[in-house]
């Protein structure tokens, strides 16, 4: 039985493929702004401090990177909420938990479900904004160059580690909405974490790569700590 | 006969209120068994608690030999509708359908089982765009489409036409005359009375009275639109009217 395909027939998959487009062209018009923002600073009133993060690379995938997390975590709290906290907190609880499948493996397919959809979209729209934007400053000649194939990695690593952090921040925020068994505390959740670790993503855009990869780590840990405090409590579910 | 579910010395506590107390009934193979209880009697904890959706305080239950709630194995073979049954409403009947087959790990007819339940020109429709009533009989195809050996249905005439209601009533009786055990579960004392082979009433939280249909010899399609109850137990006295005996049961406990 494949129960990631029962999964996505349950869920209208158009639909957060069209919030998946819609967040990779808003970044993409943001990414495309930034590329201007050090040439307008600096042809008016001098450079200031702020858009000094403009003027390399770094900073700009920094930024870039930042601003698909924040959008990526919060779409896949949104999409835990509905495939997680709706389904074992409403009405479908009661067929859901009819069926003679294992409760815990319903419930990690819904999770795979969600970080597979998270972690591939944001790596895929992360990595064709930035390569989109590169190749635009190379046409224009707005951007110094640099070094392509390292630039190249870099935009890749963040990119993954980047999907990877957004889908654990889903899965976190999915276990303080299990606990208020509500939606609307999911995604309020997410918006907090989002708050807090955007800030920590642009502490040193020249080291993102190492930074994305400890934040990463700490919340993949904490992640994997929530799925299984929400495994033991859908196992032991009244409904 | 057969003992498809055994339920033995039942208890059940919702905090300090206990619903279900020293409960204990049978349902064989093939007969169908109505449960009657007032509102909030502990009828749905009751099958909730065979279909392991509620942990029991208190004694067993045995589900086709196997104890309910120890393993999701014996949910294959039971189909139920429980309360007001839910859908993926984006999905038509066919789609809803063969997803379920799925998870119960079961293949079927499809068609066949949304013509028994008289939804065969209905299953391409969107779930979002069906009645009340149509929803009611997809709840009830959804149950017996893998052709379990036990079906739970938890008031399953609501929002039923009187047309559907005596089509549904046809197709309980012609499933349980190919082997299926139903229990059925009611507050309506009539949709218990013309469907049940025996009645268990739930009242103070156990079976206070179990009725079985006296059927005699000769024509018992006859015998069932005039038939009467007899008490069960040692003395089997007939009950002469059904709804004052049933009244009065309930009526006791709501005092």
């Amino acid at each position: 039985m494949n129960l990631g395909r029962l999964e996505l027939m349950k869920i209208r998959l158009s639909t957060y493929l069209w919030a998946i487009l819609g967040i990779f062209v808003s970044l993409l018009s943001l990414g495309i702004l930034f590329l201007f923002i050090f040439q307008i600073e600096a042809g008016g009133s001098g450079t200031s401090e702020e858009a000094e993060l403009f003027a390399n690379w770094n900073g700009l995938l920094a930024l870039t990177t930042a601003l698909a997390f924040a959008c990526f975590s919060i779409l896949a709290a949104v999409i835990a909420a509905k495939v997680i906290i709706s389904e074992y907190c409403g009405r479908n609880a009661v067929i859901l938990l009819s069926y003679p499948v294992n409760r815990k493996a319903i419930l990690g397919t819904k999770c795979l479900v969600v970080s597979v959809i998270t972690t591939v979209s944001a790596f895929i729209s992360n990595t064709l904004v930035i390569g989109i934007m590169y190749i635009s400053a190379h046409i224009f000649g707005i951007m110094p160059q640099m070094d392509t194939e390292h630039f190249f990695f870099t935009v890749l690593f963040s990119g993954f580690f980047m999907g990877i952090l957004s889908s654990a921040v889903g899965m976190i925020a999915t276990g303080f909405g299990w606990k208020k068994r509500s939606v609307v505390a999911t995604i309020v959740c997410s918006l907090l974490i989002v708050c807090v670790l955007v800030n920590c993503i642009t502490i040193s855009p020249s080291n993102i790569i190492w930074v994305m990869l400890a934040i990463s780590v700490v919340f993949v840990i904490i992640a994997n700590f929530v799925y299984h405090v929400l495994a033991n409590g859908i196992e032991k579910m009244e409904v | 006969m057969k003992t498809i579910v055994d339920v033995n010395s039942v208890e059940k506590s919702y905090g300090s209120t206990q619903v279900i107390k020293h409960c204990s009934f049978k349902i064989y193979e093939g007969e169908i068994y109505g449960l009657l209880g007032i509102n909030g009697a502990g009828k749905t904890t009751l099958m909730k608690m065979i279909l392991g959706l509620q942990q029991i305080d208190r004694g067993c239950i045995y589900v086709l030999g196997k104890e309910a709630g120890s393993d999701t194995e014996y949910l294959s073979n039971i189909g139920s509708v429980i309360e007001n049954p839910t859908f993926y409403e984006h999905l038509n009947a066919g789609e809803l359908l063969s997803m379920h087959l799925s998870y119960m790990q079961k293949k079927a007819d499809i068609s066949e089982a949304l013509h028994l339940v008289g939804l065969e020109n209905a299953d391409k429709k969107r779930i979002s765009e069906y009645s009340l009533g149509m929803k009611q009989r997809l709840g009830l195809a959804r149950a017996i489409i893998h052709h379990p050996k036990l079906l739970i249905l938890d008031e399953p005439l609501n929002g039923l036409d009187p047309i559907a209601i005596t089509e549904m009533r046809g197709l309980m009786r012609k499933l349980a005359n190919e082997g299926m055990s139903i229990l059925l579960s009611s507050h309506i004392i009539g949709e218990v009375r013309h469907t049940a082979d025996r009645i268990g009433i739930l009242s103070d939280g156990y079976i206070k009275q179990e009725l079985s249909r006296c059927i005699s010899s000769g024509d018992t399609s006859k015998k069932r639109s005039v038939c009467e109850f007899v008490v069960n137990g040692e003395q089997k006295s007939p009950v002469e009217n059904l709804e004052d005996y049933v009244i009065g049961l309930m009526r006791r406990e709501r005092i």
